[in-house]
């Protein structure tokens, strides 16, 4: 292979995605399988095509299976190819989609499927949020019993305090996942709330409630990058990735100096728009990661699209809404859409391509030219911010 | 003797000594003889690289940080809810983690003072707690 990596855009050529929620029907293998096939059909070309994977599943006992990048990789028909398996909890998938453009970067691969998946209804939500809760600092933090809604309510109590953000602006992102989530078919919960429900709705970890908690969904998502020269020649609607960024942060969340923001989103953010030549301003439709109602708040903060502290007032005000400043989370985001951890961040790159293409129905984003996807993994300890344009 | 409600990890000699101190009511971190960086809670390798560290006593009054009533504990703590989960800021500006008692979830706020107190769990079992600081008349 010649190698005009250097030089080469990476764009998203193929997409896929299962459809979210839980999924009595099928195991983590036949929810791959469902995203898989449309990815390769969407840019019309088969396995044979495809010159490497990159498998990304979050939890090996939530799988069911250990060691699940070989079982996806074989059931996808992808049989003797080159295949990493990566983790980064809740932002593995879109590990997987910076890992395979470095492939395609490096000149190693020029087709590469990045794959998504996870299963977490079986074990019911105790279980599966002791297996999440595991991802906290077992020697210090978990012992204490401390969650992800834990470790974001503590989050959303300093928030409150330094900011004066209120319940009611927490609820007001849910009320919109939800209301975009009702039209997306891919969708776990594709029903609308209103704002008294979810105001009022089941305390889960104090100030945050049922409904500012993301589901735990089974579900899987596709996508399918090339060079630029590969790209051309097999699609005419690419979507090329133009800015990444990924960081990092502490292992307990008690470290911290501040509670108000993840400093993985703003160094990766800062990374992703140098890249790409964009500033926040320029973002026409974003997916950030909502695992919690003020995890959404604080990425409109942390990503630059409102000031430090007027993340409440910025949903308020509708800005995350189509039609406003940045529309934000428009295919119901984690939170009605669903969140099965290794799909997310596959799922986000699908969401922006398919706005980008102009091919989102009922929730497009008319004339979207550059996307944002921000996908967060624990607490902030990864971090990947990726920018796309047409 | 392990330290808190649930966990299953060896103990190291780090933990041996950090739990007997805490038996006695002491609150111990570690500082790196190299770079004289501050653990609290301890740990036996400095982030400078360094494997030399040395014991101090940490102070046991500070102010709440933040806090949250868990409502819905991951499965291995079902016993145990409700429970409060806070974070305080200690005198010297570290911070640690644990559960708060001797308090309504509904008077809690931040900045409240408060004392890291030893929490026998159970017979093997121990940790620290924070409660309101007792004020004196």
């Amino acid at each position: 292979m010649e190698c005009f990596c250097l030089t080469q855009k990476v764009g998203v050529v193929g997409i896929g995605h299962a459809k979210f929620g839980k999924r009595t029907d099928a195991t983590i293998r036949e929810l791959a399988h469902e995203a898989t096939i449309p990815a390769l059909e969407d840019v019309g070309i088969t396995t044979a095509d495809i010159d490497a994977s990159v498998i990304g599943v979050a939890n090996e006992a939530l799988a069911a299976q250990v060691s699940p990048g070989a079982l996806l990789q074989d059931y996808a028909g992808l049989g003797n190819k080159p295949m990493f398996r990566v983790e980064a909890a809740c932002a593995t998938g879109s590990a997987g989609v910076q890992t395979a453009w470095s492939l395609i970067k490096a000149g190693l691969a020029e087709v590469v499927m990045v794959i998504g998946a996870e299963t977490m209804t079986h074990v019911g939500a105790p279980v599966a949020t002791e297996w999440m809760a595991r991802a906290c600092d077992t020697r210090w933090e978990y012992p204490f019993g401390i969650t992800f809604p834990g470790s974001y309510a503590l989050m959303a109590t300093r928030h409150m305090h330094e900011f004066g953000t209120t319940r009611m602006q927490l609820s007001m992102v849910s009320v919109k996942s939800h209301k975009y989530g009702a039209m997306n078919p891919y969708a776990h919960l594709q029903k609308e709330v209103t704002l008294e429900e979810a105001m009022k709705s089941v305390p889960i970890c104090q100030p945050l409630n049922l409904y500012d908690c993301c589901l735990i969904s089974d579900g899987a998502a596709a996508a399918i990058l090339a060079s630029e020269e590969k790209a051309k020649k097999i699609t005419d609607t690419p979507v090329w990735i133009t800015g990444l960024g990924s960081a990092s942060d502490t292992m307990m969340i008690s470290e911290r100096p501040s509670l108000t923001g993840l400093v993985a989103s703003r160094l990766a953010a800062e990374q992703a728009y140098k890249m790409a030549r964009v500033t926040p301003n320029d973002i026409d439709v974003a997916c950030t990661h909502d695992c919690f109602s003020i995890a959404e708040i604080m990425s409109y903060e942390d990503l630059g699209f409102c000031k430090k502290g007027e993340g409440g007032k910025f949903i308020e005000e509708e800005q995350s809404y189509i039609g406003g400043e940045v529309p934000t989370n428009v295919d119901g985001g984690l939170k009605s859409k669903g969140h099965p951890l290794g799909a997310t961040g596959v799922s986000m790159t699908v969401e922006i391509t398919r706005q980008l293409r102009g091919e989102a129905g009922k929730r497009q984003v008319n004339g979207a030219q550059i996307g944002l996807t921000h996908n967060v993994g624990e607490t902030g300890q990864y971090c990947f911010v990726h920018i796309y344009t047409r | 003797m392990k330290f808190g409600y649930t966990s299953w990890l060896p103990q190291t000699d780090l933990m041996v000594k950090f739990t007997e101190a805490l038996k006695q009511g002491k609150l111990m971190g570690t500082k790196c003889k190299k770079c004289g960086e501050k653990y609290l809670p301890p740990r036996a390798h400095c982030r400078c690289g360094s494997h030399e560290v040395e014991w101090y006593e940490a102070p046991t009054r500070g102010k709440l940080f933040s806090y949250t009533l868990v409502t819905f504990p991951p499965d291995s703590m079902t016993k145990y809810a409700p429970y409060i989960v806070a974070v305080a800021e200690l005198e010297d500006g570290s911070r640690l983690l644990a559960h708060i008692t001797g308090v309504s979830p509904k008077t809690l706020q931040v900045g409240l003072p408060v004392q890291v107190v030893p929490h026998q769990i159970s017979e093997d079992r121990i940790a620290y707690k924070f409660k309101p600081e007792q004020t004196t008349v």
